[in-house]
């Protein structure tokens, strides 16, 4: 059984062996697997520009064994939508304080038919809507649409679908709702919270810039 | 941008916004064949893809089928030998009817039903697969004879075609699918197990996990089910066609 646990900026020093092995997990899945090679790297860890302190990672773990992961990134900073993408999105990007871009979203191959996939979807809303974010922001291939609506997920798309790499993919908005999560729960038979919060091991004050000692 | 896509997004946003609007399935039918009209298509079915005793007509969502022709591919069962159909069990990708592949010497029945689909000007078509969470499989399959298909027009008809799709299963399919959902896969591969005959201990080392948590897959089975054991589990699986032997 996985829980999904919160590593931001704040708490990941605590995370430092999942967050290894979440990088190297993304790089045999979106590159070995995916075929996304632009994104392969010599080192065998899938780490782009995004992975910064304003990233929040929602790591779906069984027994310290990472078996999912997604990330979650501040629009209101460049983003991969409005820095790599814009030209998928017809009527302008979508950004502000409470929308986030969701990236990076996989299970491990030997939990592809159990619940860890809902589990995860379940866990984003959750943590959505525990922290006033009111929709997140993808680029994802068409046939995640679907998915996403029989989970529950209220999906707008941003624009017509455009070719990556031969596969249609497209700009999505999704809606985040109690009714949302209620569903992915529901379809799931998770019968309550998935998120594991544990306690920032560094002060939050550590992240207003200081003059080093 | 060019102005042409511009307005094929426009077209295709506009659609998806009606489809919200309207809730009755004939209202559902008629938008979507005035939509889709723009790109020449006369026809088209919005259907489940039936398990191996699931009746064809049974998992039909929407259609707008030329009557003799619904009649015909009913009675001839010409699900089973479609050779569109059988590409979207196999494909996420939507596809043109030409890009279904089948050999016309040895499989004379998939040659017959494309060959009579002509007959309804059901002569060239296009095929979005739908697969769902839980294994659920689904297209949205259309069909005329001067279709407007391109690398221009193929994107918004994708979209809408999606979007289509999700509009009949949230009006026609919320019984079943609440019920396709009851159980987990897991709960499902344990209970397909017991029917196969084999112990917990047996499953667990089949699917990799302990005699104990098979048992907890199916203890937690037997609640949603409300069966008493494990054997009324099995028999409610099946008699629901939630699990197949």
């Amino acid at each position: 059984m996985s829980f999904v646990y919160v590593i931001t900026g704040d708490n990941r020093a605590f995370y430092e062996d999942s967050l290894e092995q979440y990088y190297r997990l993304r790089h045999e899945i979106f590159v070995e697997e995916r075929g996304w090679t632009d994104l392969r790297r010599p080192d065998g860890r899938e780490i782009d520009a995004y992975d910064n302190d304003h990233a929040i990672y929602l790591l779906a773990m069984d027994g310290g064994r990472v078996v999912g992961g997604q990330r979650l990134y501040p629009t209101r900073l460049p983003h991969m939508i409005s820095e790599v993408f814009p030209h998928m999105v017809e009527r302008g990007v979508p950004q502000g304080a409470s929308i986030f871009e969701w990236t990076r979203y996989f299970v491990v191959k030997a939990r592809r038919t159990g619940r860890t996939d809902c589990r995860l979807l379940a866990a984003m809303q959750e943590y959505c809507l525990e922290e006033g974010i009111s929709e997140v922001t993808a680029v994802v291939e068409m046939w995640w649409l679907p998915r996403w609506q029989q989970a529950g997920f209220k999906v707008r798309p941003l624009g017509l679908p455009h070719p990556i790499d031969g596969q249609p993919c497209i700009a999505a908005a999704i809606e985040i709702s109690e009714q949302s999560l209620g569903h992915v729960r529901k379809i799931a038979g998770l019968r309550g919270p998935s998120l594991v919060r544990e306690a920032p091991l560094t002060p939050r004050t550590h992240r207003v810039p200081h003059v080093a000692a | 941008m060019s102005q042409q896509s511009f307005d094929f997004a426009t077209e295709a946003f506009a659609f998806i916004e009606k489809l919200d609007q309207i809730s009755s399935v004939q209202d559902v039918v008629d938008e979507i064949a005035k939509s889709f009209s723009l790109f020449g298509f006369e026809n088209f079915i919005i259907t489940g893809l039936p398990g191996i005793r699931e009746r064809f007509d049974d998992v039909v969502l929407l259609r707008k089928w030329p009557a003799g022709w619904f009649e015909i591919y009913t009675r001839e069962d010409y699900v089973r030998v479609d050779p569109v159909i059988r590409l979207c069990r196999s494909t996420a990708q939507p596809f043109e009817w030409s890009e279904a592949p089948f050999d016309r010497e040895r499989e004379p029945r998939a040659g017959e039903v494309m060959d009579r689909a002509t007959d309804f000007r059901m002569r060239n078509g296009f095929c979005l697969p739908v697969h769902g969470i839980n294994g659920y499989e689904a297209c949205f399959s259309m069909s005329g004879v001067d279709l407007d298909l391109t690398s221009r027009t193929k994107p918004a008809i994708h979209l809408m075609a999606m979007y289509a799709f999700e509009r009949a299963r949230q009006i026609l399919d919320p019984r079943p699918r609440e019920d396709a959902n009851l159980l987990t896969p897991r709960e499902r591969e344990a209970l397909m197990w017991a029917a196969a005959g084999k112990s917990a201990a047996d499953t667990g080392d089949i699917l990799g996990i302990t005699a104990r948590t098979v048992t907890a897959h199916i203890v937690s089975a037997c609640r949603k089910l409300e069966a008493t054991n494990k054997t009324q589990a099995v028999a409610r699986a099946l008699q629901y066609r939630l699990i197949r032997i």
